[in-house]
């Protein structure tokens, strides 16, 4: 690239200062430092999986660079490739990304705006995790074979860039496409089926395992010629040639990934010159076809409670089924019990009994995102709860109500399937399990409603990915979870330690008392709350 | 204290730290008037509609609506009053006829009320035609009309709104005056905050002006007039936007402007 000029300069300045100052901003709030400390911890954990994976990702490199199956290496090119390009699109690519088109209102040169881009998008976990694992098997054969240096620097670099650059390019093709709503929820979808697929890896990996090793290597052999043809594989087999004392050959395979990385970066500039001449699509508005106007139905009407209690009944049952998030999150605790434990030869398989309670436990698990930041799908609207002559109590209640009966549909659909795919469960599983939700339900919607008011965060129902509440409400809800989950565990195993698990069931019952009085108290409190806490609350859900 | 009056303020105060964003401010707003709260941007417009709809608490005042104190009266308030705030306040995520819907309900009406209302609306409003978009895929303008049917499908006595014609073309905005003007007729009170003082002049029988968090003029357009002659032109009536310019310190003088402006 051209030397940068001092404007170009000044303005790369300025966006590692924006940058900067988002992060120093968002401190402000006691909120925001709070979620530093959150993020440190996972800060943290991303170290660790960066060092640790390294650690074991180079290990394992040089045993296999020792005893010369350098072949082998392709295995880990794989594996961290398809974690680089894979994970960012699931973590990042279906929130609402920032707006591009805000740096191009500026005189931004196209050299500037590609760099800008480029280097922004590269700032993620993924592209920390991958050069590090990447540099821990470069360490690896460095360690093993000492002569490889130049050949291993090589491969690893030129693995790093084809990586950044292929990340960098899927990124902005996709989110081109994303850019209309429709578009993102369709292609969220696909991913998280795809995600979803990665369920059946371990079941496959277990039907393999069984089989006799020279049919193992038959598989390998007939899948080796497809990957070597691609990056991963060529960097690992430009290893093997080098090793095997054919430099040339090395330098061939080298420059073939060179090739993918330049057709990478063409693609990027490709979309990126696009993007800077103004060829963006229109944004989603006006996308309903006409249609004649028909006579409106009456909203939904329930037994025992008021009118505005239904109405917010409703719409929150409308908000969650037009949630393709939600309701993916919803199918796959019934995939992974009823499927993948289930159906491996595990100790759950051989306990049936214990799958039902143990699924509803999953069930009640994957609400905690709805349940904790009940408001934050709502946004702006929560101006309108503000606004009503309806007490938040009501409101409060309405939503609990409706997540309630999700849950509920979901412990059905999953009672039932596993009465027909293993047996019925006991009677007595049966009523563990309705007393520990009779605990653990409440426990859940009182402290998931007070933190839906103190910490909420603005989500997109719509959108997959990075859609979760603040870090504060994250680690305070494992926390419940974990203690909920614990008391339920304790419940089943004194059961089973005095031979009668009945005597677990009357003390969940027990506990539901406590529990239910609790939220109670809550719901009579929560409109002194959301007097207090309206303000912050409406500025929260409304900032952008 | 006039308890008649829709609007009443007693000395409203607000204060965020050490800013008074709103200070001692005295609404007076009779039942029936179309009344424009005028004020420079950052003048404390909206901190003031949030304060009389009950978003935001105020730090000192009192304020009465329609006869009621709104710190022991909230709920009757919000029966009564119909609210555009400055960020719609709607589910994107619903239809229009879904959000309309739910809207009525939760101020009261029953279901098939509720139902029929939204109807007339969504045709009032020419948004019939979008039954199955969701509102996020509204236009601003959409959206703009969608929320201003919500805040009056209970049939409000007090109608506040903040911004209501932004981002609204020349025939809905047409319409939408249209109807406020019936409504006022009818001995509705529209409370609104505009930025276009045209739209204020045109619409407003009353107008407050409000600077740096003081209430500078309040009274009918009339009145407020009467007081100033304008000095080019001795005799004639000043435009609202000249004493606009006047309340709040006037236009800035050529030795402010920027030099290096081209």
């Amino acid at each position: 690239m051209a030397r940068l000029t001092p404007e170009a300069r000044e303005q790369l300045r300025a966006v590692a200062t924006l940058r900067w100052r988002l992060v120093v901003n968002s401190l402000r709030s006691v909120r925001g430092r709070i979620n530093l400390v959150s993020r440190s911890i996972g800060g943290l954990v991303v170290s660790l999986a960066a060092v640790g994976g390294a650690i074991a990702l180079g290990a394992t490199a040089w045993e296999l660079t020792s005893t010369g199956k350098l072949e082998w290496l392709a295995l880990f090119f794989w594996i961290i490739f398809l974690f680089w390009q894979f994970f960012p699109l699931m973590a990042t690519a279906f929130t609402q990304n920032v707006d591009t088109s805000a740096f191009l209102r500026f005189p931004l040169t196209y050299g500037t705006y590609f760099l800008v881009r480029l280097v922004m998008g590269t700032l993620d976990i993924a592209t920390a995790l991958g050069v590090c694992w990447s540099v821990g098997v470069l360490v690896g054969i460095v360690l093993a074979v000492p002569k490889l240096i130049p050949w291993a620097v090589l491969a690893v670099a030129v693995f790093i860039v084809f990586n950044v650059l292929l990340a960098r390019m899927t990124f902005v093709w996709i989110e081109h496409w994303l850019s209309r709503r429709r578009s993102r929820e369709i292609m969220g979808l696909f991913f998280f089926l795809v995600m979803l697929g990665f369920q059946f890896i371990a079941p496959v990996l277990d039907h393999y395992s069984k089989k006799p090793a020279s049919q193992r290597f038959q598989y390998a052999a007939k899948v080796s010629p497809l990957q070597r043809v691609l990056p991963p594989g060529l960097c690992a087999e430009m290893l093997a040639v080098a090793h095997r004392g054919t430099p040339q050959r090395a330098v061939g395979i080298s420059l073939v990934v060179i090739a993918y990385s330049g057709g990478a970066l063409g693609l990027l500039h490709l979309r990126l010159r696009q993007q800077f001449r103004g060829e963006n699509p229109e944004g989603g508005a006006h996308a309903a076809v006409l249609a004649p106007t028909s006579a409106i139905r009456p909203g939904w009407k329930l037994p025992f409670v008021s009118s505005p209690v239904s109405a917010v009944f409703e719409k929150e049952l409308h908000y969650f089924s037009r949630s393709g998030p939600m309701l993916f999150t919803m199918i796959v605790p019934l995939v992974v019990v009823l499927v993948v434990i289930g159906g491996r030869r595990s100790f759950l398989s051989q306990q049936s009994e214990l799958l039902f309670p143990i699924g509803a436990g999953y069930c009640l698990l994957v609400m905690t995102n709805l349940v904790y930041n009940s408001f934050g799908g709502d946004g702006a609207g929560v101006q309108f709860f503000l606004l009503s002559p309806v007490s938040f109590r009501q409101i409060v209640f309405a939503k609990n109500l409706a997540q309630l009966a999700v849950l509920v549909t979901e412990v059905l659909i999953l009672w039932l399937g596993v009465c027909l795919i293993y047996k019925p469960p006991q009677l007595v599983f049966l009523a563990i399990t309705f007393c520990w939700y009779l605990f653990a339900a409440p426990v859940n919607f009182s402290i998931g409603d007070l933190l839906s008011l103190y910490s909420p965060k603005k989500i997109d129902y719509a959108v997959f990915g990075r859609q979760r509440a603040s870090e504060t409400t994250i680690f305070a809800s494992l926390g419940v979870q974990a203690v909920v989950m614990g008391v339920g565990a304790l419940g089943i195993f004194i059961g089973y330690r005095y031979s009668n698990y009945w005597i677990g069931a009357l003390i969940l019952a027990a506990l539901a008392l406590p529990s239910i009085a609790g939220y109670t108290i809550l719901l009579r409190r929560i409109d002194g709350i959301v007097m207090a806490r309206r303000e912050a609350l409406a500025a929260d859900l409304f900032k952008a | 204290m006039l308890v008649n009056a829709a609007i009443l303020t007693e000395n409203l105060t607000r204060r965020f730290g050490d800013l008074a964003a709103v200070q001692d401010v005295n609404l007076h707003v009779e039942a029936g008037q179309f009344y424009g709260f005028l004020g420079p941007n950052g003048a404390g417009k909206s901190t003031t509609i949030k304060m009389l709809t009950g978003l935001m608490a105020p730090t000192s005042g009192r304020m009465r609506i329609l006869g009621l104190d709104l710190s022991t009266h909230l709920v009757d308030v919000k029966r009564q009053i119909g609210v555009v705030p400055e960020g719609m306040a709607l589910f994107g995520r619903l239809t229009g006829s879904e959000y309309l819907n739910f809207a009525g309900r939760m101020y009261g009406l029953d279901r098939s009320t509720a139902a029929q209302r939204a109807a007339e609306l969504l045709e009032f409003m020419e948004l019939q035609d979008h039954p199955k978009a969701l509102i996020t895929d509204y236009s601003h303008g959409m959206q703009k009309k969608l929320a201003m049917a919500a805040a009056v499908i209970h049939g409000p006595k007090v109608l506040f709104l903040d911004e209501p014609f932004e981002g609204v073309d020349a025939i809905a905005s047409g319409t939408l005056k249209a109807m406020l003007q019936r409504m006022t007729a009818r001995g509705a009170t529209i409370f609104l905050t505009s930025h276009v003082l045209e739209i204020v002049e045109r619409l407003c029988t009353h107008v407050g002006i409000i600077h740096g968090g003081r209430l500078v003029a309040q009274g009918s357009l009339n009145e407020l007039r009467s007081g100033i002659t304008d000095e080019a032109s001795p005799g004639e009536r000043m435009s609202l936007e000249e004493f606009f310019l006047k309340a709040v310190g006037g236009p800035r003088t050529a030795t402010q402007e920027l030099s290096w402006l081209g």
